[in-house]
């Protein structure tokens, strides 16, 4: 056995290696940015290139200057997909455990349809549903960009729920059911505990989801309520001469909230999957 | 089960009600839309068939954007998968830390899509830009922003696309390929089976329902790409960059054509429809096989 196990180490620092190679690849462009954004910014005018700037704070206080309603974007943006997020799991969970512990015809093939239905582009039914916001006073309300938000993310929770679920022993449950509990302290006694993680980790990717969209507060607002994305395409579209360093601290705020989410939550995101397969 | 009917019933009402307000009955009244001159500040509805589908199908520039989306999809979905599964790959036996590598791959993904255009729109930028730093560094002269070349700017365009996207792939994969037990891999690698043949022999079979389903995930994101593109290129130079999404978007909301609008938003749920077909025979036929 020591052949495979010198190759395991040979294959460890390669894989280690690799690893941090790829990982510089891919956050070599936001550390750029977190770099313009505390001041440090490359002159490509000289030969060979040089740094301009000494490092400062300034420009993430810039960003409310430029943007003035930014913090208050920012809190709109956290609020919002908070609740969204909240709403989602909230309605999705019951909907999974149904899904995961009933077999009824075609059971398999609604499960695999809300998969489809999480991959359909919100633009194909966005025009629509402006025109009945619109309708229903909806329009640019909080209210209206929350509920629709969790609507849009609910297919792709209730996939991953149900997998979650699935996975899930019913054995506690089958005492509980036994002892005459309702379906209510099935699900909020026994259930909910022992899928805690999985929820967790469904709520969090459902937080940043909703964080990142634009298209749903962009055709269902005008202009009372505004999240970060929105904020920053209509900046874009309207005033293209923004500075480097401001555009980069606006978006190195951007995404600190949903970082700092993912790093402290990482042990519960390793309860994230789309679906484990079965190990035969 | 225990579960009874009424059960099922109480269950499902909660998220039957959100997605039936906000995205089921929009979606079929929009579709029926298409078939009438409906416009929401419009005085008359008349009936008129296939008409506006057929305008938009003879518009050139969704001729150009339904080329386009198909040359993203067919490019970036594979090169996401690819470089997601090689990276789940490395990650697939315990290292210390595997979580914390698994969400500092994920940060790519945190970065939402308009943010991503505006970053990448300063990093190709001469002045400051992160390729004209390198080429300085190399003794190359400054090069254009390729985002303004109309032969480079889809390629660009997958490829930032590809940047975002590839790490979230290996966040999905991750627990899916960690999960085959090692004995299965050493197995294999006692054989003398190339990495290859592991790869093929080992991990895709177990791995077959995971990558039809983020396979599925990831169409529907190609074909629906929209902010991706808004601020970075906004479907230009011409119409070399113009997605179906984003010619969607300025019919309905630009030029206040509705009806070409919302019908070309179908043509997109159609293809995303079309996919789901496929992938679920697709799943269908792995489990009886």
């Amino acid at each position: 056995m020591s052949g495979l196990q010198s190759q395991r180490r040979r294959d460890g620092a390669t894989r280690a290696i690799l690893l941090t190679a790829a990982l510089a690849v891919f956050l070599l462009p936001l550390v750029w940015t977190a770099l313009a954004a505390l001041g440090l910014r490359a002159n490509n005018n000289t030969r060979p290139p040089s740094w301009l700037g000494s490092p400062t704070l300034d420009h993430f206080r810039d960003v409310g200057i430029a943007e003035p309603s930014f913090w208050q974007e920012l809190a709109t943006s956290t609020v919002s997909a908070a609740c969204a997020a909240a709403l989602t799991v909230a309605a999705s969970l019951p909907a999974a455990y149904g899904l995961a512990r009933s077999h009824f015809r075609g059971d398999r093939l609604l499960t695999q349809g809300f998969l489809v239905l999480a991959s359909l582009p919100a633009m194909a039914y966005v025009i629509p549903l402006s025109d009945l916001m619109r309708r229903a006073q909806l329009v640019d309300t909080f209210a209206g960009v929350v509920l629709t938000e969790a609507a849009v993310t609910a297919p792709l929770a209730i996939y991953v729920l149900h997998g979650a679920l699935s996975q899930l022993s019913s054995e506690w449950e089958e005492a509980a059911w036994l002892d005459g509990a309702g379906l209510l302290r099935v699900i909020g006694q026994i259930v909910v505990p022992l899928a805690a993680p999985s929820i967790a980790a469904t709520a969090i990717i459902m937080f940043v989801l909703d964080w990142n969209l634009l298209l749903v507060p962009l055709v269902l607002t005008a202009g009372e309520i505004k999240t970060i994305p929105l904020a920053m395409s209509d900046f874009f579209t309207f005033e293209r001469e923004l500075e480097w360093p401001t555009a980069a601290a606006a978006l190195i705020i951007s995404l600190v909230p949903v970082a700092v989410l993912v790093m402290v939550f990482h042990r519960v995101l390793d309860r994230f999957a789309l679906n484990v397969p079965r190990v035969d | 089960m225990r579960l009874t009917r009424r059960d099922r019933l109480v269950l499902f009402a909660p998220v039957a009600v959100l997605l039936t307000g906000w995205f089921v009955l929009p979606a079929l009244i929009g579709l029926f839309a298409t078939f009438t001159t409906y416009a929401p500040f419009g005085a008359t509805i008349r009936f008129s068939g296939l008409g506006n589908y057929a305008t938009v199908l003879q518009d050139r520039e969704f001729g150009a954007a339904v080329r386009n989306i198909a040359v993203f999809t067919i490019v970036a979905v594979p090169l996401e998968l690819g470089i997601g599964f090689a990276l789940a790959y490395l990650l697939r036996r315990p290292i210390r830390g595997r979580g914390m590598w698994r969400v500092l791959l994920l940060v790519p993904w945190l970065v939402s899509p308009i943010a991503n255009g505006v970053m990448w729109h300063f990093l190709f930028a001469s002045a400051t830009g992160v390729i004209d730093f390198v080429l300085g560094w190399l003794g190359r002269p400054d090069i254009p922003s390729p985002i303004g070349n109309a032969g480079l700017a889809l390629p660009v365009t997958i490829a930032v696309e590809v940047w975002r996207i590839a790490p979230f792939v290996t966040f999905l994969l991750l627990p899916g390929l960690s999960s085959i037990p090692t004995e299965r891999w050493e197995d294999a690698t006692l054989n003398g089976a190339p990495w290859i043949r592991r790869v093929l022999d080992v991990a895709l079979p177990s791995l077959r329902p995971l990558l039809l389903a983020i396979t599925m995930l990831l169409i529907g994101l190609s074909l629906g790409t929209f902010d991706g593109v808004l601020i970075l290129t906004g479907g230009g130079p011409g119409t070399s960059t113009v997605t179906p999404a984003l010619y969607s978007y300025r019919r309905a909301f630009g030029v206040n054509d509705w009806p070409a609008g919302a019908a070309s938003a179908w043509l997109i749920a159609a293809g995303v429809f079309g996919a789901g077909l496929v992938y679920i025979r697709a799943v269908r036929t792995g489990r009886s096989a």
